[in-house]
């Protein structure tokens, strides 16, 4: 589907980094986020939620709340049609109000709306909430232990689901060739950790919903508004014609928006009220509504002597929560890939999808790669030690060339691979003599980009010549107005400030599966070229009627359709076919990844999205903290259609990355509360821990199924970010740490177990706190 | 956040007879920094508060007294920190001051407010103990200066009776030539609590003392009487069992920040970082006062 072949000469926009469209709105404060919208009469709403991770609810008694001057209704479970609705994207099983127990902390109980938002404080309150806590699993450990407590009750799962009788969700088996017969001359195993993070982003989550005549509206800061719709339509059992979503422009989602929450919570309490009610949760409501999949990876290798991959043995444990949101996918999806971008010639693969009583997981940069990343590169970096190899060396022995298979069954190598490691070496001078307590490391990652997915897109070139482009892509902030904003500006010849791209409203613009998986500018920029396209065609087709003339004779060039000797304008042109009451020219463009029902994963993957990873570190061997001195990402893009964009993206990618890195982890105690709730204890990278210096390099072979030969690019940084710097510091001080993050106290404790002379194999593998192999 | 009420008066006298009437339910305003977060987290919730900011007789500068530098209750850390005279004689304090929070904070926050606060993790709390500060307070009994070693009594809280306030904070000039460092660690280089801070002050008369924070329920003064120290040269085996039993002082805790081990860990290596700028500041400003031979 590529189309780089027709517009590759015309390129005016494509490839140059105009300014962000929005940015200026942005960075000054004038855009309007979901919360800031004002609906005329609307009702303030707070959520009541117990101090637990895990509780029987026995009563809610909001008499006192509801007397409160101010308060107009409060919301339980009671309120709800029974059995209660329950939604969600793969699985309907969150419920729309915590029904009958309590399975996070932080699940909401009760939603009391008010006049003003303080008023609906006061009354949560005023609440009397009769609870009996009850005993949760709050680890992947807990949850798998025989006789845990069961998260989902069986009742509420398919009759021949085998694992309905434990927190296994789901067990995803992949593999080839034969890992029990395989010889490899050296195995080692080791497990990997990885811990829950959230996604932070600067504009908390906030809803708002209103009733309609015969249907409601709905506000949300959602990356996929279509996903929301259906979430409506299934709790509330409405047709979709009459569920509006608007969806402004999210302050960063970073995958965190991707999927509904509390918004059938909404639309049921704007239907109750008759009102419009306005939701902004708080950033510790955040914390609690969104999170990353943690993991333990156990990983089981064999090489050969020369250090080529026998086979891969692994297990993906990952910590889903009291709902399974996206996570089975992210499970099926991530694990799907788990032997990473190498040629493992026996590979077996079991994901597990593991339910706790925690905030249920969701999409996060990266969908599971990030995890396993962690644990696949550190294991090469362990390979290459055990064998005496270079660790560039054995990645290149082991990394499949261009159109040789990666994944028996799936897209073959669409990229050089090998290219991007070797240009991150050489951009940290790999092999270079070093400083004390200095190390660099190096790794790759991979994902799989979206799959079965189709994107739509509305052209209207109107009646004066401007153009508006109609797509439900969301504008998080990483551009995607403008990028689309360019490519039909090249297509049609039209100036970047006589174009609109109107985004986030189901009632104006057409179905889009997802901003997600990096595949806006390849899906919905094929969608918007195709949609272009077909504006040209009409034209031609217009002016040929309109000035009785040959088609073939009928070119466009630079926003003028060429007749001939004339070069006549858009506006014209629609004036003299439609006359002088004039009319417009639409298209709809579609571009869809093929759905393949016997995949594993529904379909191949559009494209794989790799990077490398180089850096050099430097540890303070006393108090454990870390100084990255470089980072360089190395990015297989295809062509970067806006290249500050695409860097800043990447740039934005891999500092999230050193985020769960080096300092991001919830802490939970024993009854599943999280400790560090807030940015007071919970630490992100502000601009004075980022590397002392970064690079981004984009390889652009043009070698990618989106315009002008692109790929997706929006996680790569992100990927192997984790194993390059963990990899940097075992050159720096001769210590290896499975867990993340690696945080001062982490290292420095590690440090000191090898000073004690505590050797490698002395822990067992199932330690917590195993630092060393 | 809870509704309450908001008084702004114009004299101390005001100011005393509203926390008088209102006791414990009253809080003072300054800068607001750390008030306003515990009243939005619902740590607390005030039913008055009580802005200082135009009560005509508290300052928001640095006076030169007669042997002292005098910080008015209202001078935010921002321009404590621009101060030559601060910068002159009280180095490890601008040190201190300069990682409090962002430059929007410090450009709120006053000195005086962070040492009320009395968070056991206080920048600029072990700064201002190596330089023996000494809080002056008003109540309706009058005026009273305390050292800020006895200020602090345990987590939030501090000697303060009902109706007093700080007035101004005393900063006694060096009488010799000194040398003083301030150092911290935390979880990352942009805004964080302090994991473990330290200060430390080096004269050759009075030896060489360190002052903690983060590390015990409040903000710690340790002396060290031995001399040793102050020689630069001092055998590092020596210094370490002499930092040992500085450490020793200290009781931290386990909480989400770091574990008690890695803290006790960390107190002696802040303890010797600080020390040693301490020893060379000591060492240049020698330099500059003995005479050129």
């Amino acid at each position: 589907m590529s189309a780089s072949a027709e517009n590759q000469g015309m390129a005016q926009w494509v490839g140059m980094s105009p300014e962000r469209v929005g940015g200026r709105e942005r960075v000054t404060g004038a855009q309007r986020y979901t919360g800031d919208i004002r609906l005329p009469g609307a009702l303030h709403v707070k959520l009541a939620h117990l101090n637990c991770g895990h509780a029987r609810i026995l009563n809610v008694d909001a008499s006192q709340a509801l007397r409160l001057k101010g308060v107009v209704a409060v919301l339980t479970a009671d309120d709800l049609p029974k059995p209660m609705p329950r939604f969600g994207p793969v699985y309907n099983d969150r419920p729309v109000i915590a029904d009958d127990e309590v399975k996070y902390f932080g699940e909401p109980v009760a939603a009391v709306a008010a006049e003003d938002e303080d008023t609906a404080l006061e009354a949560v309150k005023l609440l009397r909430i009769e609870y009996e806590e009850l005993p949760g699993v709050y680890t992947i450990d807990e949850a798998l232990r025989p006789g845990a407590p069961l998260v989902q009750h069986p009742s509420i799962r398919a009759a021949d689901d085998p694992f309905r009788q434990s927190n296994i969700l789901n067990e995803w088996c992949f593999g080839w060739g034969d890992v029990d017969q395989a010889q490899a001359d050296m195995v080692i195993e080791n497990v990997y950790r990885f811990p829950l993070v959230t996604h932070f982003p600067i504009e908390n989550l906030a809803y708002q919903a209103a009733p309609e005549k015969d249907g409601v509206s709905v506000w949300s800061s959602i990356q996929h508004p279509y996903v929301l719709q259906r979430a409506i339509v299934t709790a509330l059992n409405l047709p979709a014609s009459k569920v509006r979503i608007i969806a402004p422009d999210p302050g960063g989602g970073f995958g965190g928006k991707g999927y509904p929450k509390y918004e059938p919570l909404l639309a049921f309490l704007a239907l109750k009220t008759g009102r419009p009610v306005r939701l902004a949760l708080t950033l510790e409501e955040t914390f609690q509504a969104i999170r990353r999949a943690a993991s333990q990876i156990r990983l089981r290798s064999g090489f050969t002597a020369d250090g080529r991959l026998v086979f891969q043995d692994i297990e993906a444990n990952y910590q889903l929560g009291a709902y399974a949101d996206i996570g089975s996918r992210v499970v099926s999806k991530g694990s799907y890939v788990a032997a990473g971008p190498y040629h493992a010639p026996n590979v077996r693969i079991v994901g597990r999808a593991v339910l706790t009583h925690t905030t249920p997981s969701t999409a996060f940069r990266g969908f599971g790669i990030p995890q396993l990343s962690w644990a696949l590169e550190s294991q090469m970096d362990a390979a290459a030690r055990q064998l005496g190899l270079d660790r560039l060396e054995i990645r290149l022995r082991n990394i499949p060339a261009k159109g040789e298979t990666v994944i028996p069954g799936d897209k073959p190598v669409d990229g050089d691979w090998r290219m991007l490691l070797q240009r991150a070496a050489n951009a940290i001078g790999w092999g270079q003599p070093l400083g004390k307590n200095h190390g660099r490391g190096l790794a790759i990652g991979m994902k799989n980009s979206a799959s079965a997915s189709a994107s739509f897109a509305i052209a209207r070139l109107l009646q004066d010549g401007s153009l508006l482009i109609l797509s439900s892509t969301s504008d998080m902030g990483q551009g995607a107005r403008t990028v689309f904003s360019q490519l039909a500006a090249d297509e049609l010849g039209i100036p970047l400030d006589r174009i609109s791209i109107v985004m986030g409203d189901t009632a104006l613009a057409p179905f889009d599966a997802s901003t997600s998986a990096s595949r806006s500018s390849v899906f919905m920029g094929n969608a918007i070229i195709s949609a272009c396209r077909q504006i040209k065609t009409q034209l031609r087709q217009m002016a040929a009627e309109a000035y009785d003339m040959a088609e073939d004779c009928i070119r466009l060039q630079e926003g003028k359709v060429i007749c001939g000797e004339r070069a006549v304008a858009y506006d014209r042109l629609i004036r003299d076919y439609y006359g002088a009451v004039r009319g417009e020219v639409i298209a709809v463009g579609t571009a869809r990844g093929k759905y393949l029902p016997n995949h594993p994963l529904g379909g191949q993957a559009a494209f794989w999205e790799v990077a490398a990873v180089g850096c050099e570190v430097e540890v303070d061997e006393e108090t454990g903290e870390i100084t990255i001195h470089k980072l360089v990402t190395v990015t297989d893009i295809g062509k970067a259609l806006n290249p500050r964009q695409a860097e800043a993206q990447d740039e934005g990618a891999a500092i999230m990355g050193l985020g769960h890195t080096l300092m991001e982890h919830l802490i939970l105690d024993e009854a599943g509360r999280i400790q560090n709730l807030g940015a007071l204890d919970y630490r992100i990278p502000t601009i004075k821990d980022i590397p002392l210096e970064m690079e981004t390099i984009l390889q652009e072979n043009g070698d990618g199924p989106g315009p002008y030969g692109s790929k997706g690019a929006g996680e790569s940084g992100i990927l192997a970010v984790s194993p390059a710097v963990g990899s940097a510091i075992r050159e720096a001080i001769g210590v290896t740490i499975h867990d993340l993050p690696l945080t001062p106290e982490k290292v420095w404790l590690a440090l000191q177990e090898k000073r004690a002379g505590e050797n490698s194999f002395a822990r067992p593998l199932t330690d917590p706190k195993s630092y060393v192999e | 956040m809870n509704a309450f009420l908001y008084f702004r008066p114009q004299s101390l006298d005001e100011v005393i007879t509203l926390l008088v009437r209102y006791g414990r339910e009253a809080r003072l305003l300054a800068g607001g920094t750390d008030l306003l977060v515990q009243m939005r987290h619902d740590l607390i919730a005030p039913q008055v508060v009580i802005d200082l900011k135009r009560v005509a007789e508290l300052r928001a500068d640095v006076q030169l007294l007669d042997g002292a530098l005098r910080i008015g209750a209202l001078t935010v850390l921002s321009d404590l920190i621009e101060d030559a005279r601060v910068q002159q004689y009280f180095p490890a304090l601008v040190e201190a001051a300069s990682v409090v929070g962002s430059v929007q904070i410090r450009n709120r926050a006053t000195l005086s407010g962070n040492i009320c606060n009395a968070s056991p993790a206080a920048d600029t709390a072990p700064a201002l103990l190596i330089y023996d500060a000494q809080v002056n307070l008003i109540g309706p009994d009058g005026r009273r200066t305390v050292a800020l070693r006895r200020f602090f009594l345990g987590p939030r809280k501090t000697v303060l009776q009902q109706g007093e306030l700080v007035e101004a904070i005393d900063l006694p000039l060096p009488r010799e030539a000194s040398g003083a460092a301030f150092t911290r660690l935390t979880r990352r280089r942009g805004v964080d609590l302090a994991t473990v801070n330290a200060a430390c002050l080096a004269r050759r008369s009075d030896g060489v003392l360190f002052a903690f924070g983060a590390v015990a329920p409040t903000p710690i003064l340790v002396p060290v009487s031995d001399n040793r120290l102050l020689v630069t040269s001092l055998d590092a085996a020596i210094r370490r069992a002499i930092l040992d039993e500085v450490a020793a002082h200290t009781s931290p805790i386990s909480d989400v920040r770091a574990s008690r081990e890695y803290r006790l860990a960390m107190v002696k290596v802040m303890a010797k970082r600080a020390l040693e700028v301490a020893l060379q500041r000591l060492t240049a400003a020698e330099a500059q006062l003995s005479p050129v031979a």
